[in-house]
């Protein structure tokens, strides 16, 4: 594949041609915006060089001459460091050197086996209330003040409550995952089924579907992409949500790491555990959006 | 000290062995039990009157985390210390036990006990004395903040005193005192790095659940500072200049908070009306210092000397000026623990202890900063941990300073402490005027028990006793502190 | 008695004025009285709006009569069922299932006590006879319209039904292909020996389809106005129809009575 066939008329591959670009000019100017003025020794005293040497400051290279610590930077890192952070947390994924440094790969485990199980508790329980409240719209109205209260309240405003009474700090971490995904999801079941076209309905009716085959095969198909659309919402919430739950509860995670680079004010491991939680909730994200392909119909 | 490899022992050392019982199966008889256990007593207090653990000589200057300084020569110093005790059992008498070796030789004396005493069986044994007296539970998770003020609790997991004593006990990283307060609540933890009022409040149920804890060692006394940001590098020199000021302490209920209070009040300066405190985890305060939000903090280290390692604030004073040897953050375990569990709640305090007199020797402190500043303790340069432990430090206003103490640790937890901390939490208003002082120092404060403690291992209490003292100057009244609380000019009650 | 009875049928919304006093409801039809013999295939035709769709839901099952009712070999009936199946105007297929698995779900439904393969062997006989053999697997949104109305035929015919109740069904569907489905219709029809009733505005269409075909006023108060007989005798070939004289003389009489809402 040559460039020029790349970049020629109709490719399909010229807009990832132009993403590249994009961030080649993104990585310049993070490059350009960080970059620290190299050190000069003239007008400090011996004391002063002493000192900021002592301070971590300065150290010397292999020529004997002073330069900035390359490991003390006080802006804010550029991309060269970021990466040299990452490869670094990256050589050794599985390691474990102590109960509270476990390797990245650990750490993105944990936080994936949280999320999940909060999400999944989150979808079941939701697909359910969802359904039944979309049936019936005397519940949807009995029930509607009591949804619009809770709703937009933040996931991790119920953690103090939900850390007092379940104690476990890992219960509450996966509550709050599950309080996070619950409304987006019930919501748009919700919505999906009460709003299932008439005449499915009436198809059903006409052929005397018993109510468990009526929801298995109508009304569940029917409101699958609603459910889905419902779904990626909560999804995209409940990754928000487990990050600060696991900076509050102090459990191992990719939360727990940024927390931990922030408190060593290691901005570069901060930005790297921030690219991480990026790159874990696309991955996850991409393979929703697959597993939703499945069920989504085209109605003409 | 050499091994004795001439005896000739048919015992196998290697085989785990249950006490009362020799290798070769048969359970001692009644007498032997007896022998056994006086020998055990005797070694013990042949072991109190030798030197420390550790036969590397000099500044022990061990830099892998991997061999434990401690651990090594201790093997060594029981065996030999066995055949003493031994010996010392056989023939009770001083000058008949002399004449009997001087006759027959060392070797050949515990050569010829050995023949009808399971020589092999109490070296084993008395080697881990500790772990043959029936520890409840042996995995433990101790809580911890990541500051200095923890340095015995920390470092005794990479530098083996847990495991010295027969613990396998891991410390478990928490980010902030609400978060260790619920676990050890919880029972997440075993026992937890707390700040020294903590047990107080807790025992208390003074802003939180009561359950009932107990302070049996102090960890750290100094090791804090009140620290200003950069811009007022030279126009703060007392209180009166920090009206306005916003200050952090890491929580309501810590010395930080007194200690700043105090200094204020003394200045004049009303801290809940001239000044703004608010509590802010310890790691926070240096990003909040270098971007403005604060003005000042009064922390634990490492923090003061991070901001001057981040070149964004100075240190002011060292708390140690206000107080000399104040304490600070302490080793807590609930009481629940300590009734259910008490074996191992002896070897988890004889550890701390152990740690916590290593700590203060000044030899060790390079060391100890090397051990605890990476990723899974405190997470910090090695230079702003070394600079803390030694007390040679940059105090980000151009001079290098010279203070050993700067940090130290002393395990008592001096009675006459508590009822301090108990009469500034009735001066700010924190708890009522009308509890038992007295009573509640004497519950939490486990001075007698650090006492005993302390001469167990071997060591001596750095001071007799903790009945006098000032701060700032003012002398502290033990037997009235409710008296002392009111007679403050600023003061709630 | 007559297979199916529509009975003195009348049909009366309350009005959605906020100050209706009780004489002000909307009268959509009233008293259509006719019936449908078994294997007749019979049409209705009428102005839009005239309410010849509402009468179909009712006779289906989907709305309710406000006097008068349906009765079916004997039986009122009241909600739908599989002895009444519909064939929608706008097809009502389900877009998640295949073209077999619409009709296969008909054909279940209908005969409970069917194995798989006596279900596959049915719906594929079905399917044949509707040309739908090569687009069995594939969803309707992979079909032309007329495709789809073809499986709404399909699934219609597979269960079986006492009547089956057409609504406008190829109103949506393109003149060219209308022809074709038609016969299709009309062979489906006559193989099976069923009984039909279509509502349809083509009055071409019903003259080709129907035995008989009712011209309903229009509405408000419509009524039935006119039973027409069509003895044009089968097969009938719709490019040899138009030089049948009798048939220029109903469609011109249909047409007429549309036109001027009377009947001559």
């Amino acid at each position: 594949m040559t460039l020029a066939k790349i970049i020629s008329k109709g490719s399909k591959y010229k807009p990832y041609l132009l993403s590249l670009v994009i961030l080649g000019v993104l990585l310049l100017a993070w490059s350009a915006s960080t970059r620290e003025p190299a050190f000069d020794p003239a007008g400090y005293s011996e004391d002063d060089l002493m000192m900021q040497e002592m301070n971590g400051d300065i150290v010397r290279d292999e020529s004997g001459e002073y330069i900035n610590n390359p490991d003390k930077l006080s802006a804010v890192p550029g991309p060269g460091r970021v990466f040299d952070k990452a490869v670094d947390e990256l050589r050794h994924p599985f390691a474990k050197t102590g109960t509270n440094d476990h390797g990245i790969g650990w750490l993105v485990m944990y936080t994936l086996q949280r999320f999940l199980v909060g999400f999944l508790l989150a979808t079941v329980v939701a697909v359910i209330l969802g359904m039944v409240i979309g049936m019936s719209k005397t519940l949807l109205m009995a029930l509607n003040p009591f949804i619009q209260l809770l709703k937009p309240v933040s996931p991790l405003a119920w953690m103090p409550l939900l850390l007092y009474t379940v104690k476990d700090p890992y219960m509450t971490s996966v509550l709050v995952v599950f309080m996070a995904s619950l409304w987006p999801t019930m919501a748009n079941t919700a919505f999906g089924v009460s709003n299932i076209k008439k005449d499915y309905l009436r198809v059903s009716e006409m052929v005397e579907l018993g109510w468990f085959r009526r929801f298995y095969s109508v009304i569940l198909p029917a409101s699958a992409p609603a459910v889905f659309a419902g779904l990626r919402i909560s999804f995209g919430s409940a990754l928000v949500a487990v990050v600060p739950a696991e900076m509050l509860l102090g459990e191992l995670g990719v939360g727990y790491l940024s927390w931990i680079e922030w408190n060593n004010l290691d901005i570069a491991g901060v930005i790297f555990a921030i690219m991480v939680v990026g790159f874990v909730g696309f991955l996850l994200d991409y393979g929703l959006s697959k597993i939703a392909e499945r069920f989504t119909y085209t109605e003409s | 000290m050499k091994k004795n490899k001439t005896m000739n022992d048919p015992y196998d050392h290697t085989k785990p062995l249950a006490i009362g019982h020799t290798h070769q199966g048969a359970p001692l008889d009644e007498a032997s039990s007896e022998f056994v256990q006086n020998t055990a007593s005797e070694f013990r207090q042949v072991a109190a009157s030798s030197s420390k653990p550790c036969n590397h000589t000099g500044a022990c200057d061990c830099q892998s985390q991997a061999d434990a300084p401690v651990a090594d020569g201790h093997e060594a110093m029981v065996e030999n210390l066995v055949e003493e005790a031994v010996v010392r059992s056989v023939f009770p008498n001083d000058i008949q036990r002399r004449e009997f070796i001087r006759r027959v030789g060392k070797g050949a004396a515990a050569a010829m006990i050995a023949s009808f005493i399971p020589l092999g069986d109490m070296k084993a044994w008395a080697a881990d004395p500790v772990k043959k007296g029936d520890l409840e539970k042996t995995d433990l998770s101790i809580g911890f903040i990541p500051i200095t003020c923890a340095t015995p609790i920390i470092m005794a997991e990479p530098m083996g005193f847990y495991a010295k004593h027969g613990l396998n006990a891991k410390v478990r990283r928490a980010s902030g005192w609400a978060m260790v307060r619920d676990w050890g609540i919880n029972k997440e933890v075993d026992a937890a790095h707390m700040l020294s009022p903590m047990p107080l409040s807790i025992s208390m149920g003074v802003g939180s659940p009561q359950v009932p804890y107990l302070m049996p060692a102090i960890e750290n006394i100094n090791g804090q500072a009140i620290t200003i940001a950069n811009k007022y590098k030279g126009i703060v020199k007392g209180p009166q200049d920090m009206k306005g000021f916003r200050f952090c302490v890491p929580f309501e209920y810590s010395m930080h908070n007194y200690l700043l209070r105090y200094y204020l009040a003394e200045g004049g300066v009303d801290p809940d009306k001239d000044v703004e405190i608010r509590v802010v985890p310890p790691p926070e305060m240096v990003a909040n210092l270098k971007a403005g939000n604060v003005d000042a903090y009064l922390a634990p280290d490492p923090f003061n000397q991070r901001a001057v390692y981040e070149n964004c604030g100075y240190l002011f004073k060292l708390t140690k000026e206000l107080w000399e040897g104040h304490p600070c953050c302490a080793f807590a375990i609930s009481q629940e623990f300590a009734t259910t569990n008490p074996n191992t709640y002896k070897a988890l305090f004889k550890s701390i202890v152990d740690a916590t007199y290593f700590s203060s020797d000044p030899a060790n402190r390079k060391a100890i900063a090397k051990a605890i500043a990476p990723k899974n303790y405190l997470n910090q340069p090695v230079t702003v941990i070394e600079q803390v432990l030694t007390g040679k430090y940059l105090d980000g206003l151009g001079s290098v300073k010279n203070v050993p103490d700067r940090i130290d640790f002393d395990p008592m937890p001096w009675q006459s402490m508590g009822k301090w901390i108990l009469s500034q939490m009735v001066r700010w208003g924190q708890v009522g005027p009308e509890i038992d002082f007295d009573a509640i120092a004497k519950k939490v404060y486990l001075e007698a028990e650090c006492a005993d403690m302390i001469t167990e291992l071997g060591y001596k209490q750095k001071k007799a006793n903790y009945d006098k003292f000032s701060v700032m100057g003012k002398p502290f009244t033990p037997d009235d502190p409710l008296g002392y609380a009111k007679s403050f000019a600023i003061s709630r009650v | 008695m007559s297979y199916l009875a529509v009975d003195h049928v009348t049909k009366i919304y309350p009005s959605l004025e906020p100050d209706a006093k009780k004489g002000d409801e909307f009268v959509v039809f009233e008293n259509i009285n006719f019936t449908v013999e078994k294997g007749e295939f019979v049409s209705m035709i009428g102005h839009s709006g005239c309410g010849k769709s509402t009468l179909l839901n009712i006779m289906a099952g989907f709305d309710q009569a406000t006097t008068g009712g349906i009765i079916l070999d004997g039986k009122e009936t009241s909600k739908p069922s599989l002895d009444r199946m519909v064939v929608f105007q706008n097809f009502a297929l389900m877009p998640w299932k295949t073209a077999y698995e619409n009709v296969a779900l008909a054909v279940r439904q209908s005969h409970p006590q069917w194995n798989r393969a006596e279900i596959k062997e049915w719906t594929m006989k079905y399917l044949q006879m509707m040309n739908l053999e090569s687009a069995a697997n594939r969803r309707p949104s992979m079909l032309s319209g007329g495709m789809r109305q073809r499986v709404g035929l399909a699934r219609a015919f597979a269960a079986e039904p006492k009547i089956l109740l057409l609504d406008e069904p190829f109103a949506q569907i393109d003149a060219l292909t209308r022809g074709s489905i038609q016969e299709e219709l009309l062979r489906m029809w006559e193989a099976t020996n069923s009984t039909v009733f279509m509502v349809t505005h083509d009055v071409d269409e019903a003259i080709l389809l129907s035995n008989r075909i009712a011209m309903m006023s229009s509405g408000p108060h419509a009524e039935l106005a006119e039973m027409v007989n069509i003895d044009i005798p089968r097969p009938r070939v719709r490019s040899e129809l138009i030089d049948d004289p009798k048939y220029m003389q109903i469609r011109n009489h249909i047409i007429k009575f549309l036109v001027s809402g009377e009947t001559v």
